[in-house]
């Protein structure tokens, strides 16, 4: 005779996190679930580039990659000098987990060659690279990195302007109203985002959410 | 109450405080050398040049000038170029450190040969042995400094000779100040201990700042006052931590000096066939084999606190030294002290008698000091996961690649501003394990230690400009807006505008943008109490008429966005 066990919430999540899913179609890194329906799959598959823009690329990029982050993935910030940890870690990122690299491209030219270096080791060893494209990156050396993400199954954010970077989705966050702060008086609490996917592979849809922060 | 008496040897009984009992053997006498701000030094500063060396965007080092101008260490770049506008900054680089340090380490080397580089700047040694030749502890502290005076540049030193590692840290630290080399009679360790702050714990004695602050907040303001604490009522208290501490304020060494000896197999060899010419590939054999020595010492537990490295040329010239960490030294830190004695020995000056003229034949290394590993907690599931090493291993990667400097990962450090509350430190000096403990907690936002009085509540801005972005905030009237001293506004915030560019190309004004929403002014007075640091600023939150969430500053009458929530 089966046993019904009714598990409390806090171990069905456990329970779903430790279950072993890593058949070739469901190799995705979890998101939250209020962006869940942006992706069929509902997760980040591996391999694939996505652009973070608009008005909230950043927090959104945070937003997306926390709950995989939290559950052991590391997370490389590639010339994102102006991470915001107190907003990182209060989307759930173990900061623990979180390295960031400087490799100059975004300040300097004729870095590019060391900025694709650079994204190229880090895919070897993190789950999860935040990234901004400089601008002076071939065609090429893109197409290399891409397929270098894909046989290591990284996922890549690449925040505002991908330039020749050929992504598999877009994600383009603007911000429609802020809640909390007044004229004179109150803080920001949160704010009220349209987010809209389109590209190859993300559906084109949109979704309405609200964000701390 | 009766106890009793067993005949096997037991632990001494707790409430028997005396002194004695918690110093089981008296530690060994060391005299430490230590160089203040040694980054500089070897940057080929003068004390009364302004400058500084950068670590990750923090003053990590400066010179007098500098430190009587206010620089400190610890100061943003730009807040470091406020208090003193013509200081010369550069950055840190580890490897200069070690190379400039060379000749110091060489010049103590021919009075005692038996010293340990703790790191660049900073040098001790045994003192029963060369103290018994030279007849003395303060001849001894004077050869050293003639020895140390005669290669010409005469920086600011220390030298203090005391029972025990910490105390002659201490002393060597204190003798700076003093100007003169700081002797603790021996046997006089725990008096002299028991009259220092108990701050001294966390700079020098590896404890953790909670603990201090939680020992300060209790009362215990010296040393002498938690010494006076039975030892088990310590353990009971704080566990191990407070133990250690325990140890070190009643004079008794950093360890335990019952370290075990290692036994001899743990000694890692690799001879080359072909002489290695080129110092990439002598350090990627003591890569190798520091992962596999890290490793086997990790597997029983345990872990090296003193390394001695040897290397041998095809010509038979040797370069032996041994290094002294004593949180204990993970397998990236043996490698950096390879490189380190391998670029030495490369600028040995000609005619020297060990001078280096072939290949490398030999990379020796062996844990002279081994002691158990009482500082890693170990993850939940036991150890480290899959991901944990792959990311270790890219993290090598990558500051090869890069370098050491530009693989940085966050440290909490506490402050009002989203810039001062984390810092970012090479990811090649930290032990990643113990990272952990270093961050906050996962979705706390407040770091480690709790709330922040002063700090804006959640959510923090996405966006933390490194540098602020000058702004201009301006009333109805065009006006750029004034915060009074007491946080009162000339003007009502209707426009908002950002500066972009940097300060190499100018600042170009943005586009003037309606203010729909803002609060503040949140007023910080920071270090008021020091003179030539203190700071004074009002923060203001602003949303733009295109929903764009800014976090400005206004600070001497100018207005800077600090971050943005983007």
């Amino acid at each position: 005779m089966a046993l019904a066990v009714e598990l409390p919430d806090g171990f069905a999540s456990l329970a779903e996190r430790v279950a072993p899913l890593a058949l070739a179609g469901e190799r995705t890194l979890p998101v939250a679930d209020e962006f869940a329906e942006l992706f069929p799959e509902r997760g980040l598959v591996r391999g694939r580039t996505i652009v973070c823009s608009g008005q909230a690329a950043t927090s959104l990029a945070l937003a997306l990659v926390a709950p995989a982050v939290a559950a052991g993935s590391w997370l490389a910030a590639i010339d994102v000098p102006t991470i915001g940890l107190d907003a990182a870690s209060e989307f759930g990122i173990a900061l623990e987990r979180m390295v960031a690299v400087r490799t100059g491209a975004d300040r300097e030219a004729g870095r590019a060659g060391r900025w694709s270096d650079v994204v190229a080791a880090a895919a070897d060893g993190f789950d999860l690279l935040i990234t901004r494209v400089p601008t002076d990156v071939s065609p090429t050396v893109l197409r290399k990195i891409a397929t270098r993400l894909r046989q290591r199954g990284a996922v890549m954010l690449v925040l505002d302007d991908p330039g020749a970077l050929s992504c598999d989705g877009v994600l383009d966050a603007d911000i429609t109203r802020w809640v909390g702060l007044g004229d004179g008086h109150g803080h920001l609490q949160q704010r009220q985002l349209v987010v809209e996917a389109s590209g190859r592979r993300l559906p084109g849809r949109r979704c309405r959410l609200a964000l701390p922060g | 109450m009766s106890r009793s008496s067993s005949p096997v040897p037991v632990r001494p009984s707790p409430d028997q405080s005396l002194p004695d009992q918690s110093l089981p053997d008296q530690p060994p006498r060391i005299v430490s050398v230590w160089f203040p701000d040694w980054p500089v030094i070897a940057a080929g500063f003068d004390a009364d040049m302004a400058a500084a060396v950068m670590g990750a965007n923090r003053v990590i080092a400066r010179t007098a000038a500098a430190a009587a101008d206010g620089v400190v260490i610890g100061q943003r770049r730009r807040q470091a170029q406020r208090r003193c506008p013509h200081l010369t900054l550069v950055d840190r680089d580890a490897d200069r450190d070690a190379r400039e340090f060379e000749p110091v380490v060489r010049a103590v080397a021919e009075l005692s040969p038996r010293l340990d580089v703790i790191e660049p700047g900073w040098i001790s040694l045994l003192a029963r042995g060369p103290s018994r030749y030279f007849g003395g502890d303060r001849v001894l502290t004077e050869r050293l400094a003639e020895a140390i005076g005669a290669l010409g540049a005469s920086p600011a030193m220390g030298i203090g000779v005391a029972d025990g590692r910490f105390a002659s840290s201490v002393a060597a630290r204190l003798a700076v100040r003093r100007g003169g080399p700081a002797i603790v009679e021996p046997g006089g360790s725990p008096q002299f201990c028991a009259d220092l702050p108990i701050g001294w714990l966390q700079t020098l004695g590896e404890c953790d700042a909670e603990l201090v602050e939680l020992l300060g907040r209790l009362g215990l303001r010296r040393l002498g006052d938690l010494a006076a604490l039975p030892v088990a009522d310590v353990l009971g208290r704080f566990g191990h931590p407070g133990v250690h501490a325990h140890r070190l304020a009643s004079g008794a060494d950093i360890r335990p000096t019952s370290t075990t000896d290692p036994s001899p197999e743990r000694r890692l060899d690799h001879v080359l066939d072909d002489p290695a010419a080129q110092s990439s590939a002598v350090v990627f054999i003591a890569k190798q084999l520091a992962d596999e020595l890290a490793g086997t010492l990790g597997a029983d537990g345990r872990v090296c606190t003193r390394l001695v490295v040897m290397l041998e040329s095809e010509h038979g010239e040797r370069s032996e030294r041994s290094w002294y960490r004593s949180v204990g030294l993970s397998a990236s830190a043996m490698v950096e002290r390879v490189r380190w004695q391998l670029d030495a020995w490369v600028d040995l000056p000609k005619g020297s008698e060990q001078e280096l003229t072939g290949g490398v034949v030999l990379v020796r290394l062996v844990p002279d000091e081994v002691r158990a590993d009482d500082g890693t907690q170990l993850g939940l599931w036991g150890g480290q996961s899959e991901a944990d090493r792959q990311a270790a291993r890219a993290i090598a990667r990558l500051a090869t690649l890069t370098s050491d400097d530009a693989v940085t990962v966050p440290v909490w450090h506490g402050g009002r501003l989203p810039a001062d509350r984390y810092r970012w430190v090479s990811a090649t000096t930290v032990d990643l394990d113990r990272q952990a403990r270093a961050v906050s907690a996962a979705g706390t936002g407040s770091g480690p230690t709790g709330p922040w009085p002063g700090t804006l509540p959640s959510p923090s801005p996405a966006t933390v400009f490194v540098d602020p972005h000058p702004a201009d905030v301006l009333d109805e009237h065009g006006v750029a807006v004034r915060v009074s001293a007491r946080g009162v506004l000339s003007g009502h915030p209707t426009t908002f505008v950002l500066l972009t560019g940097d300060d190499a190309t100018g600042w170009r004004r943005g586009r003037p943008r309606p203010i729909i929403a803002w609060a503040g002014p949140w007023p910080i007075e920071e270090r008021w109490w020091e003179p030539g640091q203190q700071r004074r600023l009002a923060r203001f939150q602003v949303v733009t008429d295109d929903h764009d969430g800014f976090l400005v500053v206004a600070e001497h009458q100018r207005w800077w966005v600090s971050a943005r929530y983007d």
